[in-house]
């Protein structure tokens, strides 16, 4: 039992530093003027959010995990 | 000026919703619409009869200008069909009673036992309000509600981003709280007592219900000018009722792996077989990173999403999902899709009792928490038109493979159908449109 915690404490410390080496990519500027691309519908992180509202609830039924994205949008007696 | 306005509104769109569907903006709409709309009509089916969804959903935002907006999610789904139950299959039919406690069903000979008795329908609302706090600081609140027969779900979220590096660097952090109330057909089981005879309900309580808190932390980054990446770590609390009412697990002769066999009482019917159900722990903790990438190479768009999850259940899973959208003459796009899912199974998950061991302290034979892979394929095509309206398509096949560990494998059970592995089809139909 202590052993299964420790590995998983290690894990989630080993991605939360993934996390915060990305304040490193901090260093990149992309001026306002040169958000064209990124102003793109399709490039919005959440460019099609029913498709995503619909896959989350379909794989949290069947599956054991959910989320990740954001918070889930109700839940339901499924799982 | 107007271009710059219309510009900042995308961009908050896109760096403010981050904290889940209720925020988001459908979109695909023009940047000058007050109301964007998206409709959804979805249609899933596994084979072999089992369960079956049709579903609508309707999303309505209101962008109020200066960063503020209200987004509304409305959905219903009828669910119908069998559900795996968790009895393993034997060579002989199988009766049990069903979970409104009145009734029996059969399952023939060499057949994974299916529930077919359940026939839902489920509606639910979200909605959230998104404003400005303060320079570079977004305030979003939100909720859900959702209802169907034997379940009702009631929830509340609050969220707040900041902006840094000139909006190339957003942090975002949420919480959110829900209380679910779970009122099970024929009450809810006593946590590993046998199955009985139908219209003998002493093996049932009444109804019970769960408190979840999640707790979202996350980074966007801006990549480069065709490149963004979003990062976040979730951590998720449940406690309460977080059995499934209507799943159980056979209890098996040591020797021949099959169920051991009952006879109803005299004048009743009743299960053929030692049937128990299911108990799992009342409190579970998971921990998830999920990291998403969008880049263009000119006008194809790529997605890529990677989640890692992990709990205090023993299950571990991996997530790899990969989408390339690709335009099509003018105003046409196809996006082919791929997912890929692992997940290794529950500490307590067994694929049966053996009556001659103690009973454990938790045990559940539901698929869902065994270990299995799933893979996902699917296209989506779709139509934008010049004032931003788009339609789409979506088709896609779902397979899930599961494996019962070699050592829970006993006697006959070798020879028969051990994980009742799924296989379904989604359809989408979808349209856009802002006003």
């Amino acid at each position: 039992m202590n052993f299964r915690c420790s590995e998983t404490s290690m894990k989630t410390i080993s991605l939360l530093m993934l996390i915060l080496s990305l304040a490193g990519c901090a260093s990149v500027q992309v001026q306002p003027w040169e958000r064209d691309v990124l102003a793109r519908p399709e490039m919005s992180l959440d460019s099609a959010p029913l498709d995503a509202a619909i896959d989350d609830h379909i794989y949290f039924s069947k599956e054991a995990s959910s989320g990740g994205r954001g918070f889930g949008g109700g839940g339901c007696g499924c799982n | 000026m107007a271009a710059d306005n219309s510009l900042n509104a995308s961009l908050a769109a896109a760096t403010c919703a981050l904290l889940g569907a209720g925020s988001a903006a459908p979109a695909t709409a023009s940047e000058t619409d007050e109301w964007s709309f998206e409709s959804a009509l979805l249609y899933y089916g596994e084979s072999d009869n089992r369960v079956q969804d049709m579903s609508a959903a309707f999303a309505a935002k209101r962008d109020f200008g200066d960063e503020r907006s209200l987004s509304l999610n409305l959905t219903a789904d009828t669910l119908s069909g069998a559900s795996a139950s968790g009895a393993i299959a034997l060579d002989v039919p199988q009766t049990f009673t069903s979970p409104s406690g009145r009734a029996v069903y059969t399952t023939p000979a060499g057949k994974v036992p299916l529930d077919d008795t359940f026939h839902d329908a489920r509606f639910a609302l979200t909605g959230s309000w998104t404003q400005p706090l303060a320079q570079l600081y977004t305030f979003t609140a939100g909720f859900g509600v959702s209802s169907e027969y034997d379940y009702k779900h009631l929830g509340a979220n609050l969220g707040v981003t900041r902006d840094f590096n000139k909006r190339n660097t957003t942090l975002s952090g949420g919480v959110a709280y829900s209380r679910d109330n779970s009122n099970p057909v024929g009450g809810a089981p006593i946590p590993l007592a046998q199955m009985l005879d139908a219209g003998d309900s002493s093996n049932k309580l009444g109804s019970d219900s769960k408190d979840v808190v999640d707790l979202l932390l996350g980074v966007t980054q801006v990549l480069g000018r065709n490149t963004l990446l979003r990062v976040n770590y979730s951590y998720s609390d449940s406690s309460g009722y977080l059995n499934d009412p209507y799943k159980i697990l056979s209890v098996v002769d040591p020797v021949t792996g099959d169920t051991i066999a009952r006879v109803p009482t005299v004048g009743l019917e009743g299960p053929t077989g030692i049937y128990r159900y299911e108990s799992r722990p009342d409190k579970r903790v998971k921990q998830s990173v999920y990291a998403e990438l969008k880049h263009a190479f000119g006008q194809p768009v790529l997605s890529a999403a990677y989640r890692f999850m992990t709990d205090d259940w023993g299950i571990d899973s991996n997530t790899l999902e990969v989408k390339l959208r690709w335009p099509w003459g003018g105003s046409n796009f196809v996006e082919p899709q791929l997912r890929y899912y692992t997940q290794s199974a529950a500490d307590f998950y067994r694929s049966s009792l053996v009556s001659d061991q103690a009973l454990p302290a938790y045990a559940s034979a539901d698929f869902r928490l065994g270990q299995f892979n799933a893979t996902t394929i699917g296209l989506k095509f779709g139509h934008r038109n010049a004032d931003g309206n788009e339609w789409s398509t979506r088709l896609e096949l779902y397979q899930q493979s599961g494996t019962v560990p070699r050592d829970q494998i006993i006697g006959n059970q070798a020879g028969r159908e051990q994980y009742p592995d799924l296989s379904a089809i989604i359809a989408q139909f979808s349209y856009s449109f802002g006003l």
